[in-house]
């Protein structure tokens, strides 16, 4: 007893000096799931949305919305998010964010300021989306309701994760690869943008999610570029695939060429791989794309006899050719950008660092000057559970 | 008055553990027996139930006989046709008391052709008079000779053998042991058909003189471990012994511990089981529940059925006991420790639905938990000591008005309700009780460590439980084995089952002789 006892009064008095000391109950904090931020004139105003969790879990299907926006202004970020405080029913807790929104002004302006936050505070993981309002402020787009979902941020999380998977020109973009994109030098970043098809107006109100065919909706499928961290412009579907094919981020995707005898045929791709080095020609650089892709033929329009070895051949010939259309009308945009998205000065500098170093100063104007060689490789693998088309012979 | 002062132990007034010696017996048997009888009635304060026989046998009537044994505790058929009748009639009629017989002889005389009864010893002092008597023997004096002979004539009420109550099987005998001691020595040694199968038997507690009998087979068990066993017995100095609970305190390892470290059953099968692994079964007159010494932390999660059933049946349920240990210890600590400071571990979709229960509660988690703890435990109580009859109806009120109606009103969340039921059959599934209200202990330190400190102190405090639990030894043998220290050979019936014929050896830290179990081989059909 001896022993014990100044042990066990040490043990009562820690417990009782120090209390619940940090405790947050989940009653007292308010779940963040998409932040928004915008420029003003001497500062930024950041808007945030709030899980109402009460109406979501309900069982009966609550007659609440699930989810709150909250706007203040603040010289910096953080200064106006603090300032949300005196808004907000609670303390914001951003352990949960899933997206984050700017607004297109605030792109163009600059985005190193707003991710330094962003990357520092510590209650925030690294695994939610970044995105850019098209042709909006990121307050308008935040508060878009959205039927199923009831907290839009899950929407967006979940279609932009889908359609990267499914749909070759989307790409998601996380903030670490954002920040590592920032700071490399041979590489400059992309930001997936998202656009409200309709009124933002009318997606505020309720009767947005009344309807059967919802009025507005949140779209994600543009890739945005920056040059260092402004934005400079816009990729489109045709641009946004290449890209995706060069970054080796194709899942699942489709794609179709027009047949002789007219009418389409799609190929979905099931898996590519895309292999892209750097190498130095007598001091010149050049980059060589080598893609294999394995499809399956999904949907033939055209009065072809995909029974022939000969025709599928002559497919995968097409094939090749239109993807490699793509991948080098998505480098030449990105050349008169000037901008390497695609990571070739990383790619080169793998390849000779030193040779490299002499390019890296100048490297945007070199990027415009920059031979790519492309070698694709289709190859058609099943043709689903039908083999001859149906379709009438002409 | 210092802080000191409060934390100096007083001095202890009981001795020091290693000082006490063993007491000796004294008193002799006065040759007179009315003197005798009268003794006897007079020291038992008249009671109502000694009975003593006063009376004059032999052909001539010369040859003084008294007799003395309990009522309720010795067999009155008994008593009446094998030991006073023969005294009585047969006596009569041989020709003992004629001048020829050597007196030096009578006692021997009547003590060999006289007394049937298988179990007769002699006695020749004052105290062993009355052990006899009050164990159920009758006690024959014969005039003239200070030496009585006390005959064994037990007979009393007792139980019937029936099902154990506490540690119930799917398959397997459903005999359990009973009141008495000699039953259960019984009950072990129709099991164990062996020579090196030795009881011996102590008599403890100064009041009571309970028997307590040692069980250990000689070859296997550990002679030392015996030897230890049995200076602690002797050396226990108490009132009374009720029951095998008094056995345990007085002679355990370690005294400050919530873990128990010998364990009990109430099965014979389960007890012989222990016996052929070189353990020590201790039985104690008055309780079914025998002790098995030295007890390690695996055992009780381990029941007799597991070897009754196919081996991957029982690998996958011993799993599954430990699985509820942990559960049963650290389900509500975690549902705490995380969303009180950990919210950012759960998933978006989970943290919204709890969010979304404890919007309306008044209570902070800890709060809520240790009131459904407690109601709980109140309701477990109140349940064993439920005459049978109310047992359903509190069933019913339990659940129905403690937990639905507290989640209806607003006062818990309806997660915290199902954490605590889930706790509660989890701490079921354990068979060992003893260990089972260890862990229903710890759980509320752990759900303060967890309010206070989060995972981190959950952590700790597994930390310090595993480093108690390493530091246990259960008469010499490490309390974790085979776990800590890892003995790769005893892992064959730790959380595994490995099948009958794999079991070659038997644990080695306990007989401390590797002693080859069995060697049969994998069965198989006959080739052709």
């Amino acid at each position: 007893m001896k022993k014990i006892a100044p042990l066990l009064s040490v043990l009562f008095i820690l417990l009782g000096l120090t209390g619940c000391w940090s405790k947050k109950e989940l009653s007292e904090i308010a779940i963040v799931t998409a932040l928004g931020i915008d420029m003003i004139e001497d500062g930024y105003r950041v808007s945030i949305q709030i899980v109402n969790p009460g109406a979501i879990a309900a069982k009966t299907g609550g007659q609440d919305l699930g989810m709150l926006v909250y706007a203040a202004e603040g010289r910096t970020v953080l200064e106006a998010i603090r300032r949300l405080t005196t808004v907000a029913p609670r303390k914001p807790y951003f352990a949960h964010l899933r997206v984050v929104i700017f607004g297109e002004e605030t792109a163009k302006a600059g985005l190193r300021k707003p991710l330094d936050f962003l990357s520092r505070d510590h209650s925030m993981r690294t695994d939610f989306v970044i995105t850019i309002a098209k042709g909006m402020k990121a307050e308008d787009q935040i508060k878009v309701l959205t039927p199923m979902e009831k907290v839009s941020a899950n929407k967006i999380y979940t279609s932009i994760e889908t359609a990267e998977k499914n749909w070759a020109p989307t790409k998601i973009v996380l903030l670490d690869e954002l920040v590592s994109a920032l700071i490399s030098e041979g590489k400059e970043p992309i930001i997936t943008g998202l656009e409200v098809l309709g009124n933002p107006e009318t997606g505020n109100k309720r009767e947005n999610i009344e309807r059967v065919q919802v009025p507005v909706t949140i779209k994600s499928d543009y890739i945005g570029v920056l040059k260092e961290d402004k934005l400079v412009d816009w990729l489109d579907e045709r641009e946004s695939k290449g890209f995706n094919y060069i970054t080796d981020n194709i899942t699942n995707t489709v794609g179709f060429i027009e047949c002789e005898g007219g009418g389409t045929i799609t190929i979905e791709t099931i898996r590519s791989k895309t292999d892209m080095k750097g190498i130095f020609e007598k001091d010149k650089p050049k980059i060589k794309i080598h893609i294999t892709t394995e499809a399956d033929i999904a949907d033939v329009e055209c009065p072809i006899d995909i029974s022939k070895t000969e025709t599928i051949t002559e497919l995968e010939h097409k094939f090749n050719k239109k993807t490699e259309a793509i991948i080098l009308e998505s480098i030449d945009k990105a050349k008169k950008l000037k901008t390497d998205i695609y990571g070739f000065g990383e790619a080169l500098s793998r390849a000779d660092a030193k040779k490299w170093e002499r390019l890296k100063h100048t490297w945007d104007e070199e990027f415009t000057k920059l031979d790519v060689e492309t070698k694709i490789d289709i190859k058609i693998r099943r043709t689903g559970t039908i083999t001859e088309s149906f379709q009438k012979e002409e | 008055m210092k802080l000191s002062d409060f934390l100096k132990s007083k001095k202890s007034k009981k001795e020091n553990w290693d000082n006490i010696e063993v007491q000796a017996d004294a008193g002799q048997i006065p040759s007179d027996v009315s003197y005798v009888i009268d003794g006897i009635k007079q020291t038992m304060g008249n009671s109502a139930d000694i009975i003593t026989r006063h009376f004059k046998t032999g052909e001539n009537g010369l040859i003084e006989i008294g007799i003395a044994y309990t009522d309720g505790l010795a067999d009155k058929n008994f008593v009446q046709d094998f030991i006073i009748e023969p005294l009585m009639t047969d006596l009569r009629i041989t020709k003992l008391d004629s001048e020829n017989i050597n007196q030096t002889n009578l006692f021997e005389i009547i003590k060999d052709f006289h007394v049937p009864g298988g179990d007769m010893k002699v006695i020749s002092d004052v105290k062993s008079i009355y052990t006899h008597i009050l164990s159920g023997d009758t006690v024959i004096f014969v005039g003239g000779y200070s030496k009585g002979v006390a005959v064994s004539s037990r007979g009393w009420e007792m139980r019937g053998l029936e099902e154990p109550s506490s540690q119930t099987v799917v398959r397997g005998p459903k005999e359990g042991f009973t009141e008495t001691l000699r039953i259960n020595t019984s009950l072990i040694r129709r099991r164990i058909k062996n020579t090196n199968l030795w009881i011996e038997t102590f008599s403890v507690g100064e009041q009571t003189q309970t028997d307590v009998a040692l069980l250990y087979i000689k070859g296997i068990a550990n002679d030392k471990i015996v030897q230890e066993v049995k200076n602690r017995i002797k050396k226990i100095s108490i009132d009374a012994i009720l029951e095998s609970g008094y056995i345990e305190e007085l002679i355990q390892d370690e005294s400050y511990t919530i873990f128990p470290t010998m364990h009990n059953t109430e099965r014979p099968d389960a007890a012989c089981g222990a016996l052929l692994e070189g353990r020590i079964v201790i039985m104690v007159d008055g309780t079914p529940f025998v002790l098995m010494v030295p007890a390690l932390f695996i055992e009780f999660f381990q029941s007799s059925e597991d070897y009754y059933q196919r081996a991957d049946i029982s690998t996958l349920l011993r799993i599954l006991r430990f699985l509820c240990l942990f559960l049963a210890l650290l389900t509500p600590s975690a549902y705490i420790a995380v969303t009180t400071f950990h919210q950012e571990m759960l998933p978006t979709r989970l943290l919204i639905s709890l969010a979304a229960q404890r919007e309306g509660v008044p209570f902070p988690a800890i709060v809520e938990a240790v009131m459904m703890e407690i109601t709980f435990e109140i309701l477990r109580e109140a349940g064993v000591r439920m005459p049978r009859a109310v047992g359903p109806a509190i069933s019913i009120v339990g659940a129905l008005v403690l937990g639905q109606a507290a989640v209806e009103a607003g006062i818990v969340s309806a997660s915290m309700v199902i954490i605590v039921a889930l706790t509660a059959i989890a701490s079921f599934v354990s068979p060992a009780f003893n260990m089972a209200i260890a862990i229903r202990i710890l759980r509320f330190v752990f759900m303060i460590l967890a309010a206070t400190f989060g995972l981190y102190g959950i952590i700790i405090g597994l930390i310090m439980m595993v480093a108690h639990l390493a530091s246990l030894r259960s008469f010499g043998v490490p309390f974790l084995s085979p776990m800590a220290p890892f003995i790769a050979a005893d892992q064959k019936d730790a959380i595994l089952r490995v099948p009958l014929w794999g079991m070659f050896k038997r644990p080695r830290l306990i007989s401390q002789k590797d002693m080859v179990r069995e060697n049969s081989a994998r069965p198989k059909p006959p080739k052709k």
